[in-house]
């Protein structure tokens, strides 16, 4: 983002919060319903001090980063099979493509049914639903790399392996990355999804019990933190995405 | 008498396998001695590009053999024949002067020596300047002009050029035209250069060979015997005339059939 950007994203937000303040604290918004922001960012102070909180805030940290260790080298690796290998592209393809419009939410209890309400059935959840995006992410990146510039570096005397590092390697790192980023997104919503659905710890599960309890300024605050975390590792993977993309032209 | 480069011995190529063969290339027969520029021409889905791929090593022909300063070409031999294609094919992730010294790099040369070398091709091919330019920053002209410095700079005997211009506009191409034919002239390699367009065959070869429709066959050898430096004047002079006619007639015939 340009400077000029940067000011007027921060204006905007901050009037929308000042909005916010000022209308709760004439009481046209419900405060009961709708906190004023300055309730919620106190909530939000206490919480990130108390012990669980961050017990739960680190369980799901761990499952996001578990389900995405698994999720993105696997759909990686079936991602290049399915274009490298003919027969195995002809037999999954479709299947995959099929596959990547079911909602994956259905197959939840299933999951807790075969894993039990655990850290394992999220991991395996959230594995499940970023495999698909990651494996598409694959074939659409290995099938960007320009056939022409295996064969010239081929007639240049390229090994297979310097075809791969310098051809496969720079020309397929950009969809990567963006698939990559595709993908933790949905893996952040398997994991929190699972969460709130049925778990024993975990930044969804004290969502799940704030809202039940009625606890709104917690639960603002939890929205806050989970929405500032996916935010970050969103845009982290985006500026790593650019500077490896740097080569694509600009439109 | 100047030493035979590129010697092609009854070479034919078919393509597919079993029912399907489709026959590419008849029995070619072609001796091209060191430093000759040679014009392939002949009617689309001739064989021009796939003879030009069997020189570079890209494919195995079905029979004959091709040989290059007398090694026996089974694979591409990048420190004896460059290769440039119709479109520019540059890696887009690297700098002109990297693309220029891509096949230097592919062979384990210190960046500082594969630079040097990439550094003296761009200000042979006049891009002085562009060095660190990315592929999509250089025009189509400039792009080419990259591409032909990356086919120098092993140095290597022949260059093989698969419809270099095509892709560009008319004036590019006649000014790529007279830049390629002088740094031909300062470089001394033996080019093979197929083309769809008689006048640039005319106006850059020495010798044009005319290949048949499919199967490809040699059907003519021409020698262009017009002076160099060749001159635009050159273009409506009858003699270019008459050289243009009788390549259309056997490009005529064949597309008839």
């Amino acid at each position: 983002m340009r400077r000029h950007e940067r000011v007027m994203v921060a204006a905007g937000g901050l009037g929308l919060a000042l909005l916010w303040e000022l209308l709760a604290r004439r009481g046209v918004l419900d405060a009961s319903l709708t906190p004023a922001p300055s309730t919620i960012l106190e909530a939000l102070l206490t919480l990130v001090r108390r012990p669980e909180v961050l017990t739960s805030l680190g369980v799901t940290a761990w499952e996001v980063l578990a389900a995405f260790a698994i999720a993105a080298p696997v759909g990686l690796l079936f991602g290049i099979l399915l274009v490298e290998v003919t027969f195995l592209g002809d037999l999954f393809r479709p299947l995959v493509n099929f596959l990547f419009g079911v909602p994956k939410s259905i197959f939840l209890p299933v999951f807790i049914l075969i894993f039990g309400v655990s850290i394992p059935q999220k991991i395996a959840f959230a594995v499940f639903t970023t495999l698909f995006v990651v494996i598409t992410g694959g074939i659409a990146a290995v099938e960007s790399v320009p056939r022409d510039l295996v064969t010239v570096s081929r007639v240049y005397g390229a090994t297979r392996w310097q075809v791969v590092r310098e051809i496969y390697l720079p020309a397929m790192a950009p969809i990567l990355l963006e698939s990559a980023r595709l993908g933790m997104i949905f893996n952040i919503t398997a994991v929190l999804l699972c969460e709130i659905y049925g778990a024993r710890d975990g930044i969804g599960y004290r969502i799940a019990s704030w809202g039940e309890n009625v606890q709104m300024p917690q639960l603002y605050a939890a929205l806050v933190i989970v929405a500032v975390a996916a935010v970050i590792v969103n845009e982290a993977l985006r500026a790593v995405e650019t500077r490896l993309g740097f080569w694509r032209r600009v439109a | 008498m100047t030493k035979t480069v590129l010697s092609i011995k009854g070479v034919s190529h078919r393509f597919g396998a079993d029912g399907a063969v489709v026959p590419a290339l008849e029995r070619i027969d072609l001796e091209v001695p060191d430093g000759q520029f040679v014009a392939l021409v002949g009617p689309s889905g001739c064989g021009k590009s796939t003879l030009l791929s069997l020189v570079a090593g890209l494919r195995q022909p079905s029979d004959g053999t091709l040989r290059c300063d007398g090694e026996r070409i089974t694979k591409p031999i990048p420190r004896k024949i460059g290769m440039i294609f119709q479109e520019a094919n540059l890696l887009p992730w690297l700098s002109a002067i990297d693309n220029v010294a891509f096949p230097l790099k592919l062979r384990g040369e210190p960046k500082i020596e594969r630079r040097a070398a990439a550094r003296d091709m761009l200000a042979l091919t006049g891009l002085t300047g562009f060095e660190d330019k990315l592929p999509h920053q250089l025009s189509g002209g400039m792009k080419q002009r990259v591409a032909i410095a990356r086919g120098l700079v092993q140095n290597p005997a022949v260059l093989l050029m698969d419809e270099p211009f095509a892709a560009l506009d008319e004036q590019t191409r006649m000014l790529l035209g007279d830049e390629l034919l002088r740094i031909w002239s300062e470089a001394r390699k033996t080019v093979l250069f197929v083309t769809h367009s008689l006048n640039e065959a005319v106006y850059l070869a020495d010798r044009i060979i005319v290949l048949s429709s499919r199967p490809g066959r040699i059907v003519d050898d021409v020698a262009v015997d017009l002076p160099r430096p060749r001159t635009f004047a050159m273009t409506s002079s009858e003699r270019f005339g008459v050289l243009k006619e009788r390549i259309w007639q056997h490009i005529r015939r064949a597309e008839r059939v």
